[in-house]
């Protein structure tokens, strides 16, 4: 158990309303724009488009204007958790020789690797001996990804995300051609050290540029085709303006009530992450800010009993999204603001110059929310919690994701000495066993019933 | 004394540093007033503090369950940065002055920087190493590195570091590597009886022992184990594989040896990994411990780095076939991600080799041991049965 200080304190009984949650109807949207996307993906092989299996960074506005289609694999990891089909390629994965304590994201994308290089059929062989049956053809399919033809490696601030991409390489023979992008961690050796300051900032952000200018070149190389500069320019252009309209909105989120909470964000992530940079995103994005704008007018909130105003700490945890949302509405407890959702995903748009990109892109990489020191990440939650008037911590202690998990109980002490209530919540990416639904809920009331006391003594 | 006696006496002495790191680094601190520098593994070029003139000490696992540190990891953390952060938190980093490392394992990572929380007077540096091996501007970003940790330590211990003083460290350090592997080369070709707890000694104490002082004991030691007893022909030999960043338990060690083994190679950190592979001896010394870091990849393969051109499958099946090993028992780190990601390669190439093999996970508290020998004995009946087939044909 964790001795995070769960705040026990004498229950109350204060009754919740538990009001419907009124979720954005624009991210809609964004649902229908990812399953064309991944539509057209799967049939690559058919159209006869050159695939690109990566991981980590938001690659893709390299990779569109190198011409050739992306596939991201903790993406399609997430979008097989979230529709609670994981388990084939899980069970690939476990027969395969993969133990449960290793990342969900990881087993799954390699589970599906070994599939695609099965024939979907009701049997697949792992090629040792070891069968995988029962599994309903659909499913199997569903797990399949368009084979690769090269793999593009640039995680940050997880070596785990480097390994597994070394493990796909090997699961297709070791005959891809195969480019890794390096990431230092944003650790803070010097005084001058912070966000987006220092030299050291400096000298990582220049490390990677000159990193990602080689990764073009690897491209070119193997398409056989230059890279359309001016085709990235463009693609920047759109996700800088929809970055910035994605921040503007979730500034809007200051309100009280909020207009908009974390899970509906949850649902823009796979549009700014991994889609097309175009005028669709735009729009996406500006639909998106235009309804909050709208509630904030109308006086229309996320929650209409919202009582407590909550951050989220940590990665997604797919399998359980719509669940969560519903037992934190449940309780009246608007999560607003969450490290994933807003320390990420092209977040700082201001670093992207539009007629020479790479130096922000390669910025924003190192941004990733998982790639900084504990002091960083702590000072940037206690920013949230101040912006958003934030009254608890939901600490996501992700099972098989270390990287997620690093500085969480270092982050907890730093909001708790703020007077910050705080809980954590035992979970997983992509691995629904490991919830223990009961022991969130009773850990989620505890900390309600102390945010009440507060109030009242305070 | 007898020659047995001497060997006793020199283990029993190297025995007392392994299981008491602090105690020793204490008493050097005080005997000679120089800093001591905790540093993590697996790739940390001690050289350079060393010739910093400080005591480079690779941070060891403490057995003492977890308490305090359950307040700064979760216990899904491997069992080697569980026991670090508790270590700090409960105070028992005292001797150290300052932490260096330059791996950059997402479980270490966390745990030092909970650490530099924990104890922020002490100063953690992180010069990390660049993972992936392949690519050509890799060795100059490692290069980079090295001077910075030259600087910093420099800096720090307020010394000169030239580069005379780096080749002078570089060459003991060499020595010592080169005395641990002739001990190595002699267990493996069944001259000398040196079990695993023995032999984990023998290294575990280079990792903490001021290298000078440890050559001094193994220059007394080669000769008298080079006249000593060879270890007996009728018992199965095994290879141990895995267990990245701290020891096995020696308790585990000779359960397997009970059973009827003997452990004639491994690639453990605490073990051949750690003394494999020497910085070259000539020539620029910073590019000598930059070109140490790659070919450390190349002789003794490691999962947490990233090449493509390197397989440690390979090289275990390879190895096994040169110590004549029957079996592989890969010793797995509970919660180790690099482990368990590369785990069924291994498992594939061993399949393949038909070495008989088998998975024991370790964790930092609880040791089934009569258990887990029900499993090396299921293990040991596999391979005599396998020794039986031609006679049974
Ligand atoms: S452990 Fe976490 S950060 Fe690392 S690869 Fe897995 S999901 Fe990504
Ligand atoms: S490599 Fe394995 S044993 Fe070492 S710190 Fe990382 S997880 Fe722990």
């Amino acid at each position: 158990m964790s001795l995070i200080k769960q705040n026990a304190q004498p229950k109350l009984v204060i009754p919740q309303t538990g009001a419907p949650a009124n979720r954005l109807v624009s991210t809609r949207s964004g649902g229908k724009m990812v399953k064309d996307y991944w539509d057209r993906l799967f049939s690559a092989r058919e159209r006869g488009a050159t695939v690109v299996w990566y991981n980590g960074a938001a690659l893709n506005p390299i990779f569109q204007a190198a011409g050739i289609e992306w596939c991201h694999g903790e993406a399609f990891g997430a979008r097989l958790a979230a529709m609670h089909l994981e388990g084939p390629a899980q069970r690939m994965g476990e027969e395969y020789g993969y133990n449960q304590e290793l990342c969900s994201y990881a087993r799954t994308t390699l589970g599906c690797a070994v599939l695609t290089q099965k024939e979907a059929a009701k049997y697949v062989n792992a090629g040792d001996g070891a069968d995988v049956p029962d599994i309903p053809s659909q499913e199997v399919l569903a797990s399949k990804l368009p084979p690769p033809d090269l793999f593009v490696n640039a995680y940050a601030g997880c070596s785990t995300g480097q390994q597994w991409d070394e493990i796909s390489y090997r699961l297709f023979n070791k005959e891809l051609p195969f480019f890794k992008v390096s990431y230092p961690l944003l650790w803070g050796n010097k005084a001058d050290a912070g966000y987006l300051r220092g030299e050291e900032w400096m000298e990582a952000s220049r490390y990677v540029a000159a990193q990602i200018h080689k990764l073009i070149e690897f491209l070119e190389f193997h398409t056989g085709r230059p890279f359309d500069w001016d085709a990235l320019r463009e693609s920047m252009h759109y996700i800088k303006k929809a970055a910035q309209l994605r921040l503007d909105a979730l500034a809007l989120c200051k309100a009280t009530p909020t207009p908009a909470v974390f899970w509906d964000w949850v649902a823009s992530i796979a549009p700014i992450n991994f889609l097309p940079g175009n005028q669709d995103l735009v729009d996406y994005f500006a639909g998106v800010k235009a309804e909050i704008e709208q509630r904030v007018i109308d006086g229309v909130a996320a929650l209409p009993g919202e009582r407590y105003r909550l951050a989220f700490d940590g990665i997604m945890n797919w399998n359980k999204v719509g669940w969560l949302a519903n037992q934190f509405a449940d309780h009246d407890a608007a999560v607003i603001c969450g490290r994933y959702t807003h320390s990420s995903f092209w977040n700082e748009p201001h670093l992207i110059d539009e007629d020479d990109p790479i130096l922000g892109m390669a910025q924003h990489y190192l941004l990733c929310p998982f790639n900084h020191s504990t002091k960083t990440l702590g000072e940037l939650l206690l920013r949230d919690c101040e912006t958003y008037g934030i009254d608890g911590v939901v600490f996501h202690a992700t099972r098989t994701c270390r990287s997620a998990s690093n500085g969480q109980m270092v982050m907890a002490k730093m909001a708790q000495a703020r007077g910050i209530q705080t809980m954590v919540l035992e979970g997983d990416v992509a691995d629904a066993s490991f919830y223990k639904d009961e022991i969130l809920m009773s850990r989620l009331e505890a900390m309600l019933e102390t945010i009440d006391v507060r109030r009242r003594n305070f | 004394m007898n020659g047995a006696d001497k060997i006793n006496l020199i283990l029993g002495e190297l025995a007392g540093v392994a299981s008491d790191p602090h105690g020793y680094a204490a008493a050097w601190k005080q005997e000679t007033g120089r800093k001591v520098i905790g540093v993590f593994p697996m790739n940390f070029p001690s050289e350079l503090v060393h010739a910093a003139g400080a005591l480079p000490l690779v941070v060891q696992e403490d057995e003492a369950p977890i308490t305090l540190g359950r307040s700064l990891l979760y216990e899904f953390y491997c069992g080697y940065t569980r026991s670090i952060v508790d270590q700090a938190a409960t105070r028992k980093f005292d001797v150290y002055d300052a932490f260096y490392l330059v791996d950059h394992c997402v479980a270490l990572l966390g745990a030092a920087d909970a650490l530099r929380f924990e104890i922020p007077d002490k100063p953690v540096f992180l010069a990390q190493y660049t993972a992936s091996m392949d690519e050509a501007w890799t060795p100059a970003e490692i290069r980079k590195r090295v001077e910075d940790l030259r600087g910093a330590l420099a800096e720090y211990c307020d010394a000169a570091l030239s580069d005379d003083e780096i080749a002078a460290s570089i060459a003991a350090y060499n020595r010592n590597r080169d005395m641990l592997r002739q001990i190595y080369a002699l267990r493996r070709s069944g001259k000398i009886a040196l079990t695993g707890r023995q032999m984990q000694i023998l290294v575990k104490s280079s990792m903490i022992m001021e290298v000078g002082a440890h050559n001094e004991r193994l220059d007394a030691l080669l000769p008298l184990l080079e006249t000593g007893l060879p270890a007996p022909a009728n018992l199965v030999k095994l290879h141990l594989s895995g267990h990245f960043c701290h020891a096995p338990r020696p308790e585990l060690l000779d359960m397997i040896e009970d059973c009827g083994t003997v452990i004639v190679d491994d690639d453990l950190f605490t073990g051949f990994r750690f003394i494999a592979t020497d910085v070259p001896a000539d020539g620029d010394p910073i590019a000598a411990l930059t070109r140490w870091y790659f070919d450390r990849n190349t002789h003794v393969p490691c999962s947490t780095r990233s090449q493509m051109t390197v397989d440690w499958e390979e090289y275990l099946a390879r190895s096994v076939h040169a110590s004549g090993a029957e079996g592989v028992i890969i010793l797995l780190a509970k919660f180790c991600e690099p482990h368990m990601l590369y785990y069924p390669e291994l498992r594939k190439e061993l399949m393949r080799s038909e070495i008989p093999h088998l998975l024991i996970e370790t964790e930092h508290e609880g040791l089934a041991l009569e258990m887990l020998r029900t499993r090396v004995e299921a293990l040991l009946e596999t391979i005599r049965l396998r020794k039986l087939q031609p006679v049974l044909a």
